[in-house]
């Protein structure tokens, strides 16, 4: 202890002193890191980029010895599919009706829960539990309640006599849409809410205590305080909201199989389709490449509008 | 000695591994020869080494059965272990082209018509010709429609696990409170008796038919329905559609579709969305009065409990003129990967199938019976209905002499090439826009015609 409290007291030992250069400690930085980049590029990169290898070549698992070289082709045939355009417009009215209806409905589940009264701390964890399902549970117990022949909200419906014949809820395809969209708004509002009330709870009581002083009424708060101050929260969940409603697969799958008529049939399902039922991996990387690619234009637009507004 | 009784009773318990049961009894002072010989005379060494080891996959129907199968197959043959997995019957082509394109080890599997095309082109299995010739003697014994279905170019590729047809099924409680006296012959006919019973309040909607988007069943009821049809074809013999042509059975079907679903409101519009369970349980529920479904099924809605209907659900030929439906195999496929196992694993895989599909000492092996029997499900043998135990089986649910005669009626699915499941998920979509009157019949049969001509194309 003595030696350690002299060697401490008369500086770093010789060998102490000769400090690594700042390539060494690069060095011992990248081996560091080194283990955690090896998972990342074997689960995230190497998919990738095999990805765009399939992509560019011809992968029909029906020709198995034909692997060639085919550039953009695979890119050509999906935009000269069948299905494209029809399922391009499909996503772009579901992202359009459930990506506001969750924000809509986070906030006003964030406001309410941002209130004190008696049992709010349950009701905050409760609300929690339809996003805490998994999508394929979510999709398995909206499609049982909206069975056309037994399905709990037509029974409900006729006993209080307010229909007598059973609505197609997931047969007609303007009412399976709009089931699509309930679903999806039921499972993803929660999560809206707690990433708003979060950002609710950040904005200091003072602010609001200095506002009623100057005698601002409940709708210029929201107005003027509430809404700002909200800014990056709501971006942030406009942001992840918009990428989980424009790849939605899992409650497609289980409520409706993407009929009827290809009503809901998304863009997303197409690319499991190419995969899995034509067995066509090139036009299927192909397809995913090009969602990924309309989704990073899409971000990079709200972000661009983000800033265009602060600078405001 | 105590000791070495405790840890047999451990072992032949499972609650010892054969690793844990060696050290231990050298522990207590047998040399490790005395060991295994103990082990063997245990019965251990045979059951749990499993020497040889079968992978063997299947859909989830009658997973007890098929388990209780194969101990019955490894309790005879104790050198084989079958390791088995299960996947949901809507899933399952999609999960088997995962498990194969990622190579997962799968020696035997569950295939059917529809998909032979694909999957032997794909190289996925192979011809029982390659090694499993003895399979290949029953030929002559199979409904003609089963052989289509488990031939590709001319080589077979399975033994039947089940082979089955699509029947007309109604209920006859319903039919006799109209005071109809015979299930309808035409689809015209089914129409009127369709109105009759609606307009008495026996159901609302008197017509429930499998069309979900999403189940592989919806393309076959629609063709059974084209079949039974004058000139029901979809394709000439050089596979050039014929089902756009004006006034085509197919065009008859879908004008006799729309018309049931949109004026005469005979037919529920939740077909649109109906798999085959929920079409059995609404069924079951009296809901409705005719259907189309798996003969099988006809045997799940009679049996006692199934439903205030138990025991009245009856089949009759297929309305239309020529009262053709289609006919399906489902079948044991052998997968390429067994072909390149060691042959002893092959002798194996050929005793599996054997009992599972096939004939053991010359008689029908037990578990072909079995499904017969206690499920219900139709056979790919002519000879079988000649087994008097299946035809009382049979003859407590339905009338043998009627299933049948529906074989005997049955055809393959017309189309069935590589490009099939393409053209398949194509044509379901066009097909219910045309039935929700999106677009007119003639425009959804060019539409197919088109993307049957460019897959054709594609693929020649």
């Amino acid at each position: 202890m003595a030696n350690v409290t002299a060697a401490t007291e008369a500086g770093p030992t010789p060998a102490l002193r000769r400090r690594p250069g700042p390539g060494r400690e690069a060095i011992y930085a990248y081996l560091t890191l080194l283990p955690v980049l090896l998972v990342v590029a074997a689960f995230s990169l190497y998919p990738i980029l095999y990805a765009a290898y399939l992509s560019l070549h011809k992968e029909l698992l029906t020709d198995p010895g034909d692997h060639h070289f085919v550039g953009f082709g695979n890119y050509a045939d999906v935009f000269h599919s069948f299905y494209l355009v029809d399922s391009v417009t499909s996503t772009l009215v579901f992202v359009l009706m459930s990506v506001p209806a969750v924000m809509v409905f986070g906030l006003l589940v964030a406001l309410l829960l941002n209130q004190a009264f008696a049992g709010a701390g349950i009701l905050r964890v409760a609300v929690l539990l339809p996003w805490a399902l998994p999508p394929v549970v979510s999709g398995i117990i909206w499609r049982w309640i909206l069975n056309d022949d037994y399905g709990v909200l037509n029974s409900i419906l006729r006993q209080l006599s307010i229909v007598h014949y059973a609505i197609p809820w997931l047969s007609n395809p303007q009412l399976a849409r709009v089931a699509l969209v309930f679903a999806q708004v039921w499972h993803e509002g929660p999560l809206a809410a707690i990433f708003l009330l979060a950002g609710l709870r950040a904005i200091p009581a003072e602010t609001y205590g200095a506002a009623r002083v100057d005698g601002a009424g409940w709708w210029a708060i929201f107005r003027h305080i509430t809404l700002p101050l909200l800014r990056a929260p709501l971006l942030l969940v406009l942001i992840y909201e918009t990428i989980v409603a424009a790849v939605t697969f899992d409650l497609v799958y289980i409520m409706t199989g993407g009929g009827p008529a290809n009503a809901t049939a998304l863009v997303s399902w197409f690319a499991y389709t190419e995969v899995f039922k034509f067995v066509n991996l090139g036009n299927g990387s192909a397809l995913a490449f090009l969602i990924a690619a309309a989704l990073l234009v899409i971000i990079l637009g709200y972000l661009r509008a983000l800033r265009v507004e602060s600078n405001r | 000695m105590k000791d070495l009784e405790n840890l047999t009773a451990e072992l032949a318990g499972g609650r010892l591994s054969r690793r844990e049961f060696v050290q231990r009894v050298v522990g207590l002072g047998l040399s490790s020869t005395a060991a295994f010989a103990l082990m063997e005379a245990c019965g251990q060494g045979s059951q749990s080494s499993g020497s040889i080891q079968l992978s063997f996959v299947t859909w989830s129907y009658g997973v007890s059965t098929i388990q209780d199968n194969i101990k019955k197959f490894q309790s005879s043959h104790k050198n084989v272990q079958i390791q088995f997995q299960d996947f949901a019957w809507t899933n399952y082509h999609d999960t088997m082209v995962a498990r194969f394109t990622g190579k997962t080890p799968t020696d035997i599997c569950y295939s059917s018509d529809h998909w032979l095309s694909e999957w032997a082109a794909a190289r996925w299995i192979t011809p029982l010709s390659s090694g499993f010739s003895d399979l290949t003697s029953y030929k002559s014994d199979y409904f003609p429609y089963v052989l289509q279905g488990m031939t590709y170019q001319g080589k077979l590729y399975g033994i039947p696990y089940y082979a089955d047809t699509w029947a007309f099924l109604y209920n006859q409680d319903h039919l006799q409170r109209a005071g109809i006296s015979t299930p309808p012959q035409t689809w015209e006919e089914l129409t009127q008796q369709a109105l009759e019973i609606k307009s008495k309040g026996i159901a609302n909607y008197p017509v429930l038919l499998l069309f979900s988007q999403s189940d592989p069943g919806s393309i076959e009821v629609w063709e059974s329905m084209v079949f039974s049809r004058q000139d029901g074809h979809l394709f000439d013999d050089n596979l050039n559609p014929v089902f756009n042509r004006a006034g085509s059975a197919a065009a008859r079907v879908i004008d006799w579709i729309r018309d049931a679903m949109n004026n005469a409101r005979i037919m529920d519009p939740a077909s649109l969305t109906s798999e085959e369970i929920p079409v059995v349980k609404a069924m079951a529920s009296g809901a409705h009065t005719f259907t189309i479904l798996e003969t099988y099924n006809q045997a799940e809605l009679n049996k006692s409990g199934s439903g205030p209907f138990a025991g009245k659900f009856k089949m009759a030929p297929m309305p239309g003129e020529t009262h053709n439906t289609v006919g399906y195999v489902r079948f044991y496929a052998v997968t390429d990967q067994l072909t390149r196992r060691p042959p002893d694993v092959q002798k194996a895989a050929d005793q599996f199938l054997q009992y599972f599909g096939g004939k053991v000492n010359g008689t029908f092996s037990p578990v072909v019976v079995r499904w017969a029997v206690e499920n219900g499900l139709g056979f790919g043998w002519k000879s079988l209905w000649d087994d008097q135990q299946v035809r009382t089986a049979f003859s407590q649910w339905g009338d043998p002499d009627m299933l049948r005669r529906n074989q005997e009626l049955a055809r393959i699915k017309e189309g069935l090439t590589k490009y099939f499941p393409d053209w398949d998920v194509f044509t379901r979509a066009e097909l219910q826009k045309a039935y929700l009157g999106q677009t007119s019949t003639q425009a959804a049969l060019d539409a197919m015609a088109e993307k049957w001509k460019s897959l054709k194309q594609g693929n020649s």
